[in-house]
Parts: C-alpha cells; sequence; structure tokens
C-alpha cells in the first residue's frame, strides 16, 4: 500500500502528472502577462497544451549530421532533471516529498542538467544556428550558475543546514528577503538566466540564431524540452520564494508568492532589450561579486 | 521659371562644364538644371577622377540606353549636386562592347556598374567582380534584358547555374531568404570567428520583377500603376517621382492643391514608413515592447491613409498631373488629432530610443559608420544623415510644393546605429510639424491638369526624397503613348554596401541591428549583389 502511495504521489501527485500540468500554467500565466504588458492580446489559457500535444504528435526528424541516440535521449535527460529536483521541493505549499542533508547542492545540479542537456542537443548537429546557439548557452551557464549557487547558499548558511527542508522551516519565520536582498536578486536574476528569458534570451536570440540550439528540434524532443522549461520555472520560483519570501507553507501562500515573483520576471522581460552574449558575461562578473559580498556580510555579522 | 535656385544651378553646371573642357565632344541642356556632356569612353576614368577631386557632387546613378538605331548603346553617369545634374554620356558601338570602370575613383559604382554589363551587353573592363549582379543564376549568357531587341514575351531558356565560390575552411552563418531575422527576401552570408565576423556578403534579386522592362511595354499611365507597385512600404514615392518626370516631359504642371495633397500623402508615408522601421530595428534588438508600441501607433497613420486614400499600402494617390482625391474638412480635422497623437509618441519614442540604459547598449557607438566613409559609399537618405552627411532631397532641390511647405533637415554627426534611430524619430516630428502647416494651409483650386496621351519626345530626372533616402528617375520619351526607358535607382541599393563595409569586426549579435539600420527595402530594388570583402 505504502509503495502504491508512493508511485501515485511521484507519478500524480504532486510529482508527475501535476508538475508538468503546472509548469504549463505557470508558462501560459508568463506569456499572458508579457503579452498584456506590450499591449498584446496574449494566449488563450490552453494555448502551452495544445502546443504541447500538437508537437507530441508531429513527426519528429532527426537531421542529417546528428548523432541519433544522443539526439533521444537528451530531451528525455533535460525533463527528467526538474522532474527529480522536484522532489525535494516543498511543491504546492506541501513538504518535500525526499529531503536529505545536502539535498540542495543536488537540486541545484539537477535544475543545471536542463541547460547542459540543450547546450549538448545544439553541439549535436550540424546545423550553423544550433552550434552558434549551443556555444552561448554553455558561455551563459558559466556565467549565471556560480552566483545563482551563491546566491542559494546564503539562506543555507543562516540556517545552518543544507536541508532544504529545514532551510525552509527556518524561513518560515523570517523573511530572508529583507537580510539577504542582494542574494535574493542574484538568484532571481540567476533564474531567468537559466530559463533563457529576455532579456538573457542570447542564447535562442530568434533575429540572429533562429531558436538556438534547439532550432533542429521538432516534436517530441521539442515538447519534452519545453515542458522540462515550464517544470524548472515552477521548482525555481518555489525554492526562491521558499528561502527568500517566507516560506511556501500552504497552498495559498505558495501561489501568491510564487506568481508575484512571477510578475517581476515578466516586468523585466518586458522593459529590457536583449543582452548581447559578452554583455551577460561581463554583467554576470557583478552578480558573483554581489552574491559574495552578501555570504561576506553574512559571516561577519551573522 | 525666374527662381534664384536657376542661377545657383547655372552656376555649378558653368564650373563642372569648365573643369571637363578639354573632354567634351558635345554639351547639351536638356532641361533647367541639367547639363549633358558626351565624352569618349577613353577619357571617362579622368573625368570622374576630375569631378570628385574637385567635389563636384556624388555619383548618383548609372543609366544605360540602348540605341539600336544608331547600332549602339550609352552609358548615362549622373553625379548630383544641391540641385543641378550633370550627366557624362559615352556612346558604345555595338561592335565593340567595353567601357573602362570608374571604381577606381568611386568604389561604390561596382554595383551600378554590374547592373549595366549584365542589362546592355556591355563589358566594363577592370570591374572589381563582373560577377551577375540582378539576374538569376540560370540565366542564359548573351541575353541582355534592357536591349531593345529583347522580347519579353519570348521564353528564355534556363541553363545550368554555375557553382559557387570556395568556402571551405570558412565558418558561414546564413541569414535568409528565409530566416525570422529578416521577413524579406534576401539572403547574407557573414563569416564568423567566434562570435565576431570577419566578412560578409549579401545577395538580392529574389523578387525580381523587371518593371523597368515592363515599363516601356505599358502606356504612360499604366506604367505608373505599375511603378507603384515597386514597393509596398514606400509606394507613393515612386508614383511620386515618376509622375513629376512625366509632368516634366509633358510640360504640364499639376495645380497647387495637388502638390499640397501629394506632399501631404508623402509625409504621412514617412511617418508609416519610420514607425514601421522602428518596430522592426527595436525587434531586431530583442526589445519587443517598443515594436509592439511602435506598431501599434501606426496604426493610427495607417488609418489615416486609409480614410484619405480607400487604402493602407498601395495608397494610389497620384494621377500624371494631379491627384485623385480631395481632402475635405472633416478628414483634415481627422488627420491634425491623429497628427496630434502622433506627435505625442514620437516624442516619447524619442525619450526611449535616446536614454533607455538597456537599449543604449546596443545602438550607442555600434556599426559607427564617420562621414567621409558615408561620403566614399555614396549613403542616401537618413543613413547618410545620421552620419552627418547633409542630403536631404527635400530641401538641396525642392520639388513639387516643398518650396512652399518646406522640411528642416535632421542631421546627427555621431553615424552610429542610436543616431539613426534619433534622425529618423525626428523627421517624423517635423513631417508632423510640416504636415500640420500644410493642412492649415491647404491651397484652393483644382485636382488635375489636363495631360497628353502622348507625352512629347525628351529625356528627364526625377529626383525624390523617399523615406530610406533619394529615389532617383530616369525617363525617356521617343513621343509615344509608351516610355522609351524607364530607370529606377532606388536609396537602398546605395546603402546596402555600408553594411558590407561596417559589419566586419562587429558582434554577431549586432548584424541583425546593422542590417535594420539603413532600413532595407529589398522589393524596392531587387538586384542580385554580391559584395565579396576579405
Amino acid at each position: 500500500m505504502n509503495a502504491f502511495l508512493s508511485a501515485a504521489a511521484l507519478l500524480f501527485f504532486p510529482g508527475g502528472l501535476s508538475l508538468l500540468v503546472s509548469g504549463l500554467a505557470y508558462e501560459w500565466a508568463d506569456r499572458k502577462l508579457l503579452a498584456r504588458m506590450q499591449n498584446r492580446l496574449g494566449p488563450r489559457w490552453f494555448q502551452p497544451l495544445a502546443d504541447v500535444v500538437k508537437l507530441l504528435s508531429k513527426e519528429e526528424i532527426v537531421p542529417y549530421g546528428a548523432n541519433r541516440l544522443i539526439f533521444n535521449l537528451l530531451p528525455v535527460a533535460a525533463l527528467a532533471g526538474p522532474l527529480t529536483a522536484a522532489l525535494y521541493v516543498p511543491l504546492f505549499g506541501l513538504p518535500p516529498m525526499y529531503s536529505f542533508q545536502g539535498d540542495l547542492i543536488v537540486v541545484i545540479y539537477l535544475l543545471s542538467l536542463l541547460t547542459i542537456c540543450t547546450g549538448l542537443a545544439g553541439a549535436n548537429m550540424a546545423s550553423r544556428f544550433s552550434v552558434l546557439g549551443a556555444t552561448r548557452t554553455l558561455t551563459q551557464v558559466f556565467a549565471y550558475e556560480a552566483p545563482f549557487l551563491l546566491a542559494l547558499l546564503g539562506p543555507a548558511i543562516a540556517a545552518g543546514s543544507w536541508e532544504i527542508r529545514s532551510i525552509q522551516a527556518f524561513a518560515e519565520t523570517r523573511w530572508l528577503l529583507l537580510t539577504q536582498p542582494l542574494g535574493f536578486l542574484v538568484a532571481l536574476i540567476g533564474l531567468m538566466g537559466k530559463l533563457e528569458l529576455p532579456p538573457f534570451d542570447a542564447p535562442e536570440a530568434e533575429t540572429e540564431i533562429v531558436a538556438g540550439a534547439l532550432t533542429e528540434y521538432s516534436g517530441r524532443g521539442l515538447a519534452l524540452f519545453r515542458l522540462g522549461k515550464g517544470v524548472e520555472m515552477v521548482v525555481g520560483l518555489t525554492l526562491i520564494a521558499a528561502f527568500f519570501l517566507g516560506g511556501v507553507g500552504n497552498l495559498p501562500g505558495f501561489l501568491l508568492k510564487t506568481l508575484v515573483l512571477l510578475l517581476v520576471l515578466v516586468t523585466l522581460q518586458a522593459v529590457l532589450t536583449r543582452f548581447r552574449i559578452d554583455q551577460v558575461v561581463r554583467g554576470w562578473r557583478w552578480g558573483a561579486l554581489l552574491a559574495l559580498l552578501q555570504i561576506l556580510v553574512m559571516i561577519i555579522w551573522g | 521659371m525666374t527662381n534664384p535656385e536657376l542661377i545657383s544651378f547655372d552656376s555649378l553646371l558653368e564650373n563642372g562644364r569648365s573643369l571637363l573642357e578639354s573632354q567634351i565632344i558635345e554639351a547639351q541642356t536638356p532641361e533647367p538644371g541639367r547639363l549633358d556632356l558626351v565624352i569618349g569612353p577613353s577619357d571617362l576614368p579622368q573625368a570622374v577622377q576630375t569631378l570628385v577631386d574637385n567635389h563636384w557632387g556624388y555619383l548618383a546613378a548609372i543609366t544605360g540606353l540602348d540605341r539600336p538605331e544608331s547600332s549602339e548603346v550609352e552609358a548615362l553617369y549622373h553625379f548630383c549636386s544641391g540641385p543641378a545634374v550633370l550627366t557624362l554620356r559615352v556612346r558604345v558601338p555595338y561592335a565593340e562592347p567595353a567601357l573602362p570602370t570608374i571604381c577606381g575613383v568611386i568604389p561604390s559604382a561596382t554595383l551600378y556598374e554590374r547592373e549595366f554589363m549584365e542589362m546592355f551587353g556591355v563589358q566594363v573592363t577592370g570591374t572589381p567582380d563582373p560577377q551577375r549582379l540582378f539576374l538569376p543564376d540560370d540565366w542564359p549568357e548573351g541575353v541582355y534584358p534592357l536591349r531593345k531587341s529583347f522580347n519579353p514575351q519570348e521564353k528564355v531558356p534556363q541553363v545550368k547555374p554555375k557553382a559557387n565560390g570556395d568556402n571551405a575552411g570558412r565558418y558561414i552563418v546564413p541569414i535568409g531568404p528565409q530566416h525570422p531575422a529578416l521577413k524579406e527576401p534576401g539572403h547574407f552570408e557573414f563569416t564568423v570567428n567566434g562570435e565576431i565576423v570577419t566578412g560578409a556578403s549579401v545577395r538580392l534579386g529574389y523578387v525580381h520583377r523587371g518593371i523597368e522592362k515592363a515599363c516601356e511595354e505599358r502606356t504612360w499611365t499604366q506604367a505608373m500603376y505599375l511603378l507603384e507597385r515597386v514597393c509596398g512600404i514606400c509606394s507613393n514615392s515612386h508614383a511620386y517621382a515618376y509622375v513629376l518626370g512625366v509632368e516634366k516631359l509633358a510640360q504640364v504642371e499639376a495645380p497647387e492643391r495637388a502638390q499640397a495633397i501629394r506632399e501631404l500623402v508623402a509625409g504621412l508615408e514617412r511617418i508609416h514608413s519610420h514607425l514601421l522601421w522602428l518596430g522592426v530595428a527595436a525587434h531586431e534588438a530583442g526589445f519587443d515592447t517598443l515594436f509592439m508600441y511602435s506598431w501599434r501607433d501606426r496604426e493610427t497613420v495607417m488609418d489615416l491613409l486609409e480614410r484619405l486614400t480607400g487604402n493602407r499600402v498601395n495608397y494610389s494617390a497620384n494621377l500624371i498631373g494631379g491627384v485623385k482625391f480631395d481632402v475635405d474638412d472633416e478628414q483634415r480635422r481627422t488627420i491634425l488629432a491623429g497628427l496630434d497623437y502622433l506627435e505625442e509618441r514620437c516624442r516619447h519614442y524619442l525619450d526611449v530610443v535616446s536614454t533607455d540604459a538597456a537599449f543604449l547598449q546596443r545602438t550607442r557607438g555600434v556599426g559607427t559608420m564617420t562621414r567621409e566613409q558615408a561620403e566614399l559609399l555614396g549613403v542616401v537618405g537618413p543613413t547618410a544623415r545620421a552620419s552627418g552627411v547633409d542630403r536631404d532631397i527635400r530641401v538641396e532641390a525642392p520639388y513639387g510644393s516643398y518650396r512652399r511647405f518646406p522640411v528642416s533637415i535632421v542631421i546627427e554627426h555621431a553615424g552610429d546605429l542610436e543616431a539613426k534611430f534619433v534622425v529618423r524619430v525626428k523627421e517624423m516630428l517635423v513631417s508632423i510639424s510640416t504636415l500640420r502647416a500644410l493642412l492649415d494651409n491647404l491651397p484652393p483650386g483644382e485636382l488635375v491638369a489636363r495631360v497628353p496621351r502622348r507625352i512629347p519626345a525628351g529625356e528627364t530626372i526625377s529626383r525624390v526624397e523617399a523615406p530610406r533616402g533619394e529615389l532617383f528617375y530616369f525617363i525617356k520619351s521617343s513621343g509615344g503613348d509608351k516610355p522609351e526607358r524607364v530607370k529606377v535607382r532606388t536609396p537602398s541599393i546605395c546603402n546596402f554596401g555600408s553594411v558590407i563595409h561596417t559589419a566586419v569586426g562587429h558582434q554577431f549579435a549586432d548584424m541583425p541591428m546593422l542590417l535594420a539600420g539603413i532600413d532595407p527595402c529589398f522589393s524596392c530594388n531587387d538586384r542580385m549583389i554580391v559584395v565579396r570583402k576579405k
């Protein structure tokens, strides 16, 4: 019976299916809000789902010159990464499904998997656009990954634990946003970089390199990558809300806090111009310095 | 006509004539403001050198004329200096079809020379790149479409295209003819080293329709409708330039009210074209919010044009001898209200493009073209004015009602993308204030003057400032009901060279913006170009 319940939790709620659905819902919220800010109508509520269903039903073409095995495996790994990371994160106001000392580090690694897979997927192609996109994706990983990690370490150090569950318990009693504003800022912008949202969308700048690393993907592979991105957005927003915004202990709190964060992300997307890849890398030097400064301040006063 | 400009161009032309005194075989003045000098083919490079050394204007176009009656092809090198046009005419017999190149003096002449070569079957010896410019790859050798002996009704056999050049060892990123960056059919190849561009080439011609030849098969009126369809953005400019030329040949002047209405449509067209460009350029930079807002505001001017003319794109405002519609009081008020809104928005956009820090990162100091380069490359329009070159036909050689309702010239000196944004937005503001003055003082009177069906024989040059720069028409009549020759030189072809020139050494990410910076119009100038630069 217990095994059955665990399987149900993994496959349906709070893991698996409900994650995919919430990923699509957040993607819709992102697109709709951005559209309204840009004076457009934006998509209807089921558009992301319709996109995925359409992509899944389409023929997948493996381009000439690409390794078929890698081509097929990468999208699966890209989706598996965030789905697994979600197990250790307090989603939908529930406590994390699994927990152990040090799971924060594992989650951060799992969240990088999507980006790494995207980069590898591009490098696997012969297409110019894919290769250029892959170069940019991987360059960007090196730019934001370290600051993002440092920013999330702040709450961990404050709570004195590497376990997400205990950090969340610690953060529920105080808003770390107030004591660690720099870390919060770096983490939020790091998440935008991870998700390749504008203005950090140089790796998939459509006016230069079409769709970047994923240009040659169609059908199932593209659908999996997009689902992975949606799930990663939910997990990332949850992590930041849990750490910096006084925890996400109940469902209304979870929804409110993650959506407020999403609104901030959308506003940044709407008002900023895409950075060139050299500008992104240059900018993140400051990001890393800020995150380090934050930790330094905490060590001195903490 | 007794106006002060006549004196000024007379002295300019007299100066040009005296410079070339020793080479002139024959000189004539076909119309006020023009001087045609017939010179020998071998004297051509020397004559051009003399003009360039003395800073006598710039090369505006090379027109070819086929003269089967004397078994020769004539090449016309048009130099413009303010309102004056000096034309060097060189005659090349069929028997020995060769001309020396002038690229040694004016490098940007290569495009004009290549077009002339393939269209008229004259070898321009020494031109740097003798490849096809305009005709498709599968066009057979020895078929010259603009010679009178070419019959467009006949089917031209297709030949197997030659293989492309050797690209081994170079990493080339293609953009277009189908690419999200360019919603228009151009093909660009950027050789990159990492993110840095080390070479660039452009190839056009995907929507070449042979309109110049087609005009020769149609009556004067039909040709106007055809020429209006050269471009979907500046359709009015083409018809405007054409009707001005034909009216000059027919020695008819459109009534004052008609001329004012033409200027009104041209001004609204400029606003619509610049707003369109603003959106496209912002999109290329990855600033979609500005794109969406500027295109929303562009709807205002599109609606005004539709209300005025009945059409959003091909306004079809012009007739030979006048315009098709009047502006009533209600339309006048609607336009004025629309202009108020547009002015407020343009002021906002001027603020955005000159102060938004994130946007300036992508425009300030990017793609800089100095004044010297701009003059050497012969760029026109806002592209030239952003580099400090004061070239605007509406001001230099006012046509139509631009004397009565003048515009002021907008010049920036930085030459980078930011300057190109600022120039275009400021030009919209200038247009708005000119249109206000025009609408407040709309002259009364007729809309159309009578024009004969057969246009008297002669040649004329008509220059109009289109939104993208100087639009140059050469029109020749042999006294019939059809044009003998219509030559169109659009502004984009002058500006393409500048992109290729400034691209090298920039980030690849800047390429779409550099391209957008000149506001290229592909259907306007569609010709095939391959410029290779090491």
